[in-house]
């Protein structure tokens, strides 16, 4: 391979799994025709290619909004033009694995808010159960629309570089965000660098919004002919909100705030120019927390005051179903295969990565001995936030995290950190080609009987050198996803 | 539609609509005071300010009211609710908001209207003179007029849109032939005699300039150039056309019919427009134009209070 010339002069590998070279140093065979059409670039034309997609993301309003300036500044989630590719081969591994696994979990949630056969059989603690924060008590023994909790799950993986296997990092199945970034990347990809895709056939995504719509009108309780839905958003201040209103439009729904809606003898309605209209289905990106100030926190200026009554009711749908916190819980993670193995029989597709759980005692001093080895989460956070990276924390830091394991163990796990695979990625400071590490999101849509991922999903990219954490709020990027049709 | 969605629209509409016409009379009245020999007839910058009801705002922040402080405090100070900067940000805002119900296109345009103004630097600016950027505002505002027509579908969202221009509009004529005329009047009255070349501004500063030419085939007569701005059926900017429009925008969101009305703020507005069908220039003048004028606007914050009461606001259910 070219590696001496062009954009990818100088590039190596390092000592991580690179998506795109062997350890041999030549091109894996799906990356192979793009890295001819690359190597002939001169770094300028890309750095054009590179502005191009850049402005389109900010024409489009596509940015999240960071607080901590105190003006609420607008950044674009920088886009990394070198696509993530899979091969269909190594795909269908992933979509099976994926596919059992939100069978599983959404089986898991009917039995925890159900008859507990789970519990009762001792497979997994009940304490464990109980004491999770986003245990939703107010959805025990509710029967919600067609048994689905889990309408659209969010799915973490990691190639572990020393075993080059895919593994679940983990579960989202609250409000998963990002496929907005998903199916926009591959727009611009297609406007800013076209010659790329050609002689490669990359399975679509843009039918995700209409198999979703088709979900949420299934939904409906007057039926399918009679269905208004609704997306609920918590505001244009939320750093998601691009995503809501990308998703309402494409799906041809109507785009709601809290205050939009109102409940009237235990019927939910949206109030327009011409009077009252009844809403039937609600997708939420609005947190339980937040969804109705009547059932769960009573400050919530986001949510809707008598929502959870109407749901009861079964005169409104709700997606994602409340509650679900408990199955991506980070210590219930560490119980999934043996969800995978209870309700399905079958052994997982996809590993997990070793976890140990803080309030179990043998694991607590473990973890306690261990720390600058190990990455610390807080079980119940998502995006980043409350997480201790042990080999690059400052010492203080590690202490910190010790005293606050120590005084609350249930709210920790532990594991070891996993070497990410790379991508080469574009640096623009030193404007050549390196290594960064990546994630992948997959998102699974769940009608009931059967899971639809869209081939792909969002690969996230930490763009810092030498970073594993992949966040946008931790300066993470992302790519363009391609899995390639018929290649091994 | 969702209340929410129709009152972003309709300040959506109202905030480009007033950046447009802030622009258009600082512009204006910058290229005429540089033309005139404004010492002698003792013109100045304040009438803008008045026009732009920001007069005490702009004194807690400047002590002389000159082409520099007041093009900055009009255009760019964050500090003025009114500023051309402000309304974009703002009109902006309304549209984020809304952006799935309203076209991709308008979006981008707009979006790209705010982030090309945002490079514009105040103090450069402000050096140069506003014709630069007001021309860049003005040119951002009817393309995003344009784009808005072409792209989005004509219904009752269309219809917010046009009743917030429409009633921008007349507001800003009103106030704009109000403050000149009792401004150059009171010129005459102190023995100065202001020359058509203040007319002619007026007339430009809402495009009218050529039209009145061509409607009038006479020299500029302030009593005319009244006429067309208030009275005339068919100049975009005059506030008979405008107030027109405002009621075919309300009729077609309540879908009445003529001779008749659905709400508070279509009777209304149709007493006014019945009043600017049949009023006179001459009669208006010499029952004092001041007061018609000072009548009007007020007419015209009654009719956005009530057009808000009736489909914006939602008492709740009981």
């Amino acid at each position: 391979m070219c590696l001496d010339r062009g954009l990818f002069s100088g590039y190596t590998a390092g000592p991580f799994y690179d998506e795109m070279f062997s350890s041999q140093g030549s091109a894996r065979s799906h990356y192979a025709r793009l890295l001819e059409k690359l190597g002939g670039m001169a770094p300028s034309q890309f750095e054009e290619r590179r502005k191009l997609a850049d402005l389109s993301f900010l024409l489009q309003g596509i940015t999240f909004t960071v607080y901590s300036d105190g003006r609420g500044t607008e950044r674009l989630f920088p886009f990394d033009l070198i696509p993530r590719i899979l091969p269909q081969s190594e795909w269908a591994h992933i979509e099976a694995g994926l596919t059992q696994r939100v069978v599983a979990l959404n089986l898991f949630l009917q039995d925890v808010y159900g008859k507990q056969q789970i519990l009762k059989d001792r497979k997994i603690p009940s304490s464990l159960v109980y004491s999770c924060r986003h245990f939703r008590r107010e959805m025990m023994g509710l029967e919600v629309p067609h048994g689905i909790y889990t309408h659209v799950c969010g799915i973490d993986l990691v190639r572990d570089s020393s075993t080059g296997e895919f593994y679940v990092l983990e579960d989202n199945v609250r409000t998963p965000s990002g496929i907005s970034y998903v199916l926009e990347n591959r727009l611009v990809m297609t406007r800013a660098f076209p010659e790329a895709f050609h002689e490669h056939e990359v399975l679509p995504v843009a039918h995700y919004p209409s198999e979703l719509s088709r979900i949420l009108r299934m939904l409906s309780p007057r039926g399918e002919s009679e269905s208004q839905i609704v997306l609920l958003t918590p505001g244009i201040h939320n750093s998601a909100y691009f995503e809501h209103s990308f998703l309402a439009q494409q799906m041809g729904i109507e785009l709601v705030e809290g205050s939009d809606l109102i409940v009237d003898g235990v019927v939910v309605y949206m109030k327009t120019i011409y009077g009252l209209k009844r809403v039937d289905v609600i997708y939420r990106r609005v947190d339980d927390d937040f969804l109705d100030p009547l059932c769960f926190r009573s400050d919530s200026m986001l949510g809707v005051p008598g929502l959870m009554g109407a749901y009861r009711a079964g005169n409104v749908a709700l997606a994602n179903t409340p509650g679900n916190g408990v199955a991506d819980d980070k210590a219930i993670y560490a119980f999934v295969p043996t969800l995978i193995k209870y309700y399905l029989g079958e052994d997982p597709v996809l590993r997990s990565v070793e976890t140990y759980l803080c309030d179990r005692s043998d694991h607590l001093s473990h973890v306690l001995t261990n720390l600058p080895k190990l990455v610390v989460k807080s079980v119940g956070e998502s995006g980043g936030y409350g997480m201790l990276m042990g080999p690059s924390a400052a010492r203080a830091e590690i202490e910190a995290f010790r005293e606050r394991i120590m005084s609350e163990p249930r709210n920790y796990i532990a594991q070891p950190i996993v070497p990410l695979s790379v991508v080469p990625s574009y640096d623009s400071a030193a404007q050549c080609m390196a290594g960064r590490h990546v994630d992948l999101r997959p998102y699974c849509l769940y009608d009931g009987q059967k899971v639809t991922i869209v081939p792909g999903g969002l690969t996230r990219v930490a763009l810092q050198p030498g970073s594993l954490v992949v966040n946008s709020s931790q300066g993470g990027g992302s790519k363009d996803t391609w899995v390639l049709r018929g290649e091994c | 539609m969702l209340s929410r969605i129709a009152d972003s629209l309709f300040w959506l509409a109202r905030y480009t609509g007033r950046a447009e016409d802030t622009a258009r009379i600082l512009d204006v009245t910058f290229h005429t005071l540089l033309e005139q020999a404004q010492k002698r007839y003792g013109l100045r910058w304040d009438p803008i300010l008045s026009m732009a009801g920001e007069e005490t705002l702009f004194r807690q922040f400047y002590s002389e009211a000159d082409a520099h402080n007041v093009f900055e405090f009009l255009a760019f100070n964050p500090n003025n609710p009114s500023s051309i900067m402000q309304c974009i940000t703002k009109a902006r805002e309304n549209a984020r908001k809304i952006r799935d119900r309203i076209s991709r296109e308008m979006w981008e345009d707009l979006n790209g209207l705010y982030f090309t103004l945002g490079t514009f630097d105040p103090k450069e600016e402000t050096a140069a003179g506003p014709h630069r950027f007001c021309g860049r505002v003005i040119f951002g505002s009817h393309r995003f007029h344009g784009v808005t027509d072409a792209t989005l579908p004509h219904d009752e969202g269309w219809e917010f849109l046009r009743v917030g221009w429409a009633l921008e509009r007349a507001e800003m004529t009103a106030r704009l032939v109000d403050v000149q005329y009792r401004n150059l009047l009171a010129l005459s009255s102190i023995g100065g005699t202001p020359d058509s070349h203040q007319w002619m501004a007026v007339l430009k500063s809402v495009g009218a300039y050529e039209a009145y030419h061509r409607q009038y085939h006479s020299p500029i007569d302030p009593a005319r150039v009244a006429e067309m701005l208030i009275l005339n059926s068919q100049h975009p900017r005059s506030i008979r056309f405008c107030v027109t429009e405002m009621q075919a925008g309300l009729r077609a969101i309540s879908n009445t019919g003529p001779g008749s009305y659905a709400n508070e703020a279509e009777r209304l507005t149709g007493k006014v427009l019945e009043g600017l069908r049949y009023d006179r220039i001459d009669d208006i003048l010499r029952g004092g134009l001041h007061g018609y004028l000072t009548g009007l606007i007020q007419m015209f914050n009654t009719i956005g209070e009530v057009i808000a009461r009736t489909y914006f606001y939602y008492a709740a259910v009981a």
